[in-house]
């Protein structure tokens, strides 16, 4: 595999153009009834089922506490399931890792190695995997340059604000050109101006490389800006409440932000997520 | 005109403890005078330091005969204890069934099992390592083995979705990671490992050219060379300082990059 694809004139697999069409695509992730209970006895996730599909950009959207970082472990292989079953290109977990199947996972908070400057820590999967040929050195270069921190390279990551850190953590999930890209509120910790050239940087590169991915946020901006379905959550007991479908073509641009559209898919998404959250206290109360 | 050194750390972290000590010499050299004291019951510092002069190859001979029962029994108690937590980490089960054993060995009093490892072993520098190194290896063990265990769970998950193994888990990351823990553990056990071989040779009773540190204050003691009994007294002290001195120095070297306890927090 080459470096990084920047550009989207290097199309292999033909972008997605909007949501509905990549329901007939290969499945990458079939989450089917899923329950998820911790130990303590909290159920974070509550009859979970959704299809994750190749080529699409989904957004999980909901409260704080309601179970998106559960799911998205989940679909990372990450502990077990309490009931349901989820299957990886309609295989098990095995399938991950080999046969050039990549999941790559940026982690809520940035998860560095301290003891290692950022580009070891940014190296760090490819050395892993076996992986650090010729290229690895111009990947880690190119995954450094576009989340901005080619100048610290060399650095620790505690002398590193709490965002470059998050930014080297992305690097990380970067270099490895993953076939499915789990990210945690990845510019959660972001300034405006850092998280919109962000956005459409990732963008641009799940065009550019047909990437899969599967977005956790708090915006509904953002879910709506990025992706091709947002998925509405809701707390206690965790649940998926509504799936709504962003039928706009890629690439987005500035345009879409101030159109008429984008701020009716917001509404409908807030509209969702309100709902979701009264119905939580229902059940509470 | 003194406040520049006065805000310089470094200076003050050796000054201030310094003059403590000083002081402290000062008023007891004063009480002795005063009092009247006989020397043989508490001689003052100045006596002390005079025995210090008057018997000093013997003095120093005998530091290093203890010096290197020390730095042997450290050595091994380091590479042992290191051993062990890498053998607990392997399995809890292995952790659950040994680590009860290692307890055993440091709460057995020393003194009292002593006389039996000097009685089965008959070279004295070994029977006093022996000694020692039950002494110093507990620290080391446990803080190994909790370093080890103690890995970020999330660098652990990411580690297993890219399906390293066991081999690169423990390089990589938890021997790192552990290090903050193990050097915490070196500056406890290298002054356990001082005091193991001081208690041990106390109960062996050695004496001839292999007299260590412990040999000379009972023998002065019998003799009544009390300030001589100090002298031997204050080198043991000084070399436990100075031991946890060289422990604390290589944890800021190892770690000076990453680990809060090695950096100046700046805010
Ligand atoms: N390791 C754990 N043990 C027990 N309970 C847990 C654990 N991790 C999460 N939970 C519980 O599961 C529920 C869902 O947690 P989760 O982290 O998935 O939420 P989230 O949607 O990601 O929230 P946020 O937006 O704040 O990150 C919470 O109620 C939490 O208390
Ligand atoms: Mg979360």
């Amino acid at each position: 595999m080459s470096a990084l694809k920047l550009v989207p004139e290097s199309v292999e697999n033909p972008p997605v153009t909007n949501g509905p069409k990549t329901r007939s695509a290969r499945p990458v992730i079939q989450a089917r009834h899923v329950d998820k209970i911790y130990a303590n006895g909290t159920v974070a996730l509550q009859d979970a089922t959704l299809d994750v599909r190749q080529g699409e950009f989904i957004s999980l959207l909901g409260p704080s506490g309601c179970g998106k970082s559960t799911l998205l472990r989940i679909m990372a292989g990450l502990g077990d399931v309490s009931a349901g079953c989820v299957k990886w290109w309609e295989q098990d977990y095995d399938v991950v890792g080999s046969k050039g199947r990549k999941l790559a996972f940026v982690f809520q908070n940035a998860t560095l190695m301290p003891w290692a400057r950022v580009r070891a820590n940014v190296r760090l999967p490819l050395d892993l995997q076996k992986a650090a040929g010729e290229h690895a050195e111009r990947r880690i270069d190119t995954a450094l340059e576009m989340v901005g921190l080619s100048q610290f390279g060399g650095a620790y990551p505690r002398e590193l604000s709490g965002g470059m850190q998050m930014r080297a953590s992305i690097a990380r999930a970067l270099v490895t050109e993953p076939d499915l890209m789990l990210m945690d509120e990845p510019f959660g910790a972001l300034d405006e101006m850092t998280r919109n050239k962000l956005n459409d940087d990732i963008l641009r590169l799940w065009q550019a490389n047909g990437w899969t991915i599967v977005f956790v946020t708090h915006s509904v901006y953002e879910a709506v800006y990025l992706s091709s379905r947002v998925v509405v959550m809701g707390a206690r007991p965790g649940r998926i409440v509504e799936e709504i479908d962003i039928d706009e073509p890629f690439p987005r641009g500035p345009d879409f932000r101030v159109s008429q559209r984008f701020a009716d898919y917001c509404r409908q998404v807030s509209e969702s997520l309100e709902k979701a959250s009264s119905m939580g206290q229902e059940a509470a109360s | 005109m003194n406040a520049p050194l006065i805000r310089n750390e470094r200076f003050v972290q050796i000054a201030a403890p310094i003059s403590v000590g000083l002081l402290f010499l000062l008023i007891w050299e004063i009480a002795v005078r005063a009092t009247g004291v006989a020397p043989y019951v508490l001689p003052g510092p100045l006596t002390i330091f005079s025995a210090l002069q008057e018997n000093w190859l013997d003095l120093l001979n005998a530091l290093l005969t203890t010096l290197k029962v020390t730095f042997l029994a450290f050595a091994i108690a380091v590479l042992l204890g290191v051993a062990c937590s890498l053998l607990f980490i392997q399995s809890k089960w292995i952790e659950m069934s040994l680590f009860p054993y290692a307890i055993l060995m440091q709460v057995t009093p020393i003194v009292a099992i002593a006389p039996l490892i000097i009685i089965w072993i008959d070279d004295t520098t070994w029977s006093l390592t022996v000694c020692a190194v039950i002494m110093a290896i507990f620290p080391v063990i446990s803080n190994t083995t909790l370093g080890l265990r103690s890995v970020d769970p999330n660098l652990l998950n990411m580690f297993r979705m890219y399906r390293a193994g066991r081999w690169q888990q423990l390089v990589r990351l938890r021997i790192p990671g552990a290090l903050p823990y193990f050097f915490g553990g070196l500056r406890i056990s290298s002054g356990l490992a001082l005091i193991g071989a001081v208690v041990a040779e106390f109960v062996a009773g050695t004496g001839g050219a292999k007299a260590g540190l412990a040999y000379m204050i009972l023998q002065s003691s019998y003799s009544l060379q009390i300030p001589k009994m100090f002298a031997a007294l204050m080198l043991i002290t000084v070399t436990g300082v100075l031991l946890f001195t060289l422990m604390v120095w290589l944890s800021n070297l190892a770690l000076r990059n990453w680990h809060e306890s090695a950096m100046k927090t700046e805010n």
